[in-house]
C-alpha cells in the first residue's frame, strides 16, 4: 500500500468520523417556519354573459340574418359581458375594438359608437379604470340607424358587416410594478 | 481579428433583439382578454312594388332591373273599344312585395291622367277618365264604384307589407263625339306613385 492510498483512506476515515459525530456535537438549536403561506394569482376574464341580441324600434328581438332594414329603421345590438377582475392591485380597462362605419349605406345610415354600461348605469369609457369591485355584467350597446331622409331607392339591398366589433379587457400595470 | 468582428456582430444582433422585445412589450404585456361581438351583418330591404293588370293578370315590377320605372299597358273591358256615351274599364293591382324585416307600409297614389291623341287622331277632348280605389280588381267594371268621383280626383291607398291595393279606371267617351272621329284612338297615361310611409 503506497503512501497515496494510505492518505486517501485516512482522509475518508476522518470524514466518516466527522459525519458520524454530527449528532453528538449539537448544542441547543431551534427551527422556525417562515409561515409565508401561498402566493395566489388573481384573475382577469371577459366573456359574453349571454348571446347578444338585436332589437328594432318596437323593442322586438329580431334575427339579424333574416331581418332587412328600411329607411326609418333603428336597430340596437345589446351584448352583456361578464367582467371578472381579481387581484389586490388589479386595474383594467374595457374598450371597444373594430368600430365599424355604415359602409354599404354611405351617408344614409349611421352606426353609433358602442357604449359600455355597468349594471348601475355607470358608463364605462375607454379610460375608466376598473377594479375587482367592478366585476360583474357590463352591457355593450350599438345602434344602427337607417335615415328616414333616404330618398328614391337609395341603399336598397345593401349591407354593413358589424361582426368586426369586439371588446377587450386589458390589465393596467400596477403603480409599483416591476420591469419584468 | 476575426473574433473581434464576430463579437461586434453578436453585439448588434443582441441589441436588435433587445430593441424588438422592448418594442412589443407594451402591446402584449399584462393580462388581457378579447371577445367578439358577433353582431353580424345588417342588410337593407328591397323596395319592390308589383303591378297586375285587371284583365290579363300580367304582373310587372314597378321598377325595372335597370332602375327605371316600368310602364304597364292595361287592357280594358269591351276589347278596348268604347262607343259615345258609354265607358270602358280597366284596373291595376298594386302589391307591396318588400322583404323588409319590420313594418313597411307604402302609400300609392295616382297622378292626374293625361289623355293624348295618337297620330292623326282628334279623339282626346271627348274622353274622360275617373280613378277610384277598390278592394279587388273584379269591382273595377261596376259603374257604381265611380259614383261621385270627379275626373280630376287622384285617390290614394295605403298598403301594408305583403298587402295590395287596387286602382280602377273608368274611361268614358262623350256622347257629343262627332261621328267623323269614329275609329280613332287616344292614349291615356296615368302615373302611379308609391312612397314609403
Amino acid at each position: 500500500m503506497n503512501k497515496m492510498t494510505k492518505g486517501v483512506i485516512a482522509t475518508g476515515v476522518g470524514i466518516v468520523l466527522m459525519v458520524g459525530g454530527g449528532g453528538t456535537l449539537a448544542t441547543w438549536n431551534q427551527a422556525q417556519s417562515a409561515s409565508m403561506g401561498k402566493v395566489v394569482s388573481g384573475d382577469l376574464n371577459l366573456v359574453p354573459a349571454t348571446a347578444g341580441v338585436w332589437t328594432n324600434a318596437s323593442n322586438t328581438v329580431v334575427d339579424i340574418v333574416k331581418y332587412n332594414v328600411v329607411p326609418g329603421d333603428t336597430l340596437t345590438y345589446t351584448q352583456p359581458l361578464t367582467v371578472s377582475l381579481d387581484g389586490d392591485l388589479m386595474v383594467a380597462r374595457l374598450a371597444v375594438t373594430g368600430a365599424s362605419a355604415a359602409d354599404g349605406f354611405g351617408a344614409n345610415a349611421t352606426v353609433s359608437a358602442t357604449t359600455l354600461t355597468k349594471a348601475d348605469k355607470t358608463v364605462v369609457s375607454a379610460t375608466t379604470d376598473l377594479v375587482p369591485a367592478d366585476s360583474g355584467v357590463v352591457t355593450a350597446s350599438t345602434t344602427f340607424t337607417f335615415n328616414k331622409s333616404t330618398t328614391g331607392r337609395t341603399a336598397t339591398k345593401t349591407s354593413v358587416d358589424l361582426s368586426g366589433i369586439g371588446y377587450s379587457l386589458v390589465q393596467q400595470a400596477p403603480v409599483a410594478s416591476n420591469a419584468k | 481579428m476575426k473574433s473581434i468582428n464576430a463579437l461586434k456582430v453578436t453585439g448588434l444582433v443582441l441589441i436588435a433583439v433587445m430593441l424588438a422585445m422592448f418594442t412589443v412589450q407594451g402591446s402584449y404585456a399584462l393580462w388581457n382578454k378579447a371577445v367578439s361581438s358577433n353582431a353580424g351583418t345588417v342588410q337593407a330591404a328591397d323596395f319592390r312594388i308589383s303591378l297586375t293588370d285587371t284583365n290579363t293578370s300580367k304582373v310587372t315590377d314597378m321598377t325595372l332591373p335597370n332602375g327605371t320605372s316600368a310602364t304597364l299597358s292595361l287592357s280594358s273591358t269591351a276589347m278596348g273599344v268604347i262607343i259615345p256615351g258609354q265607358s270602358s274599364y280597366a284596373g291595376v293591382e298594386v302589391k307591396n312585395i318588400t322583404n323588409a324585416g319590420g313594418d313597411f307600409t307604402v302609400r300609392a297614389s295616382t297622378a292626374t291622367p293625361t289623355i293624348g291623341n295618337t297620330a292623326g287622331s282628334s279623339l282626346a277632348p271627348y274622353l274622360s277618365v275617373k280613378t277610384a280605389t277598390a278592394s279587388s280588381l273584379s269591382l273595377c267594371s261596376q259603374v257604381t264604384l265611380y259614383d261621385g268621383v270627379k275626373d280630376s280626383e287622384t285617390p290614394i291607398v295605403d298598403i301594408i307589407k305583403n298587402g295590395s291595393g287596387v286602382f280602377c279606371f273608368q274611361v268614358s267617351l262623350a256622347a257629343t263625339m262627332p261621328a267623323s272621329l269614329s275609329g280613332q284612338s287616344a292614349q291615356v297615361t296615368i302615373p302611379i306613385l308609391v312612397n314609403q310611409l
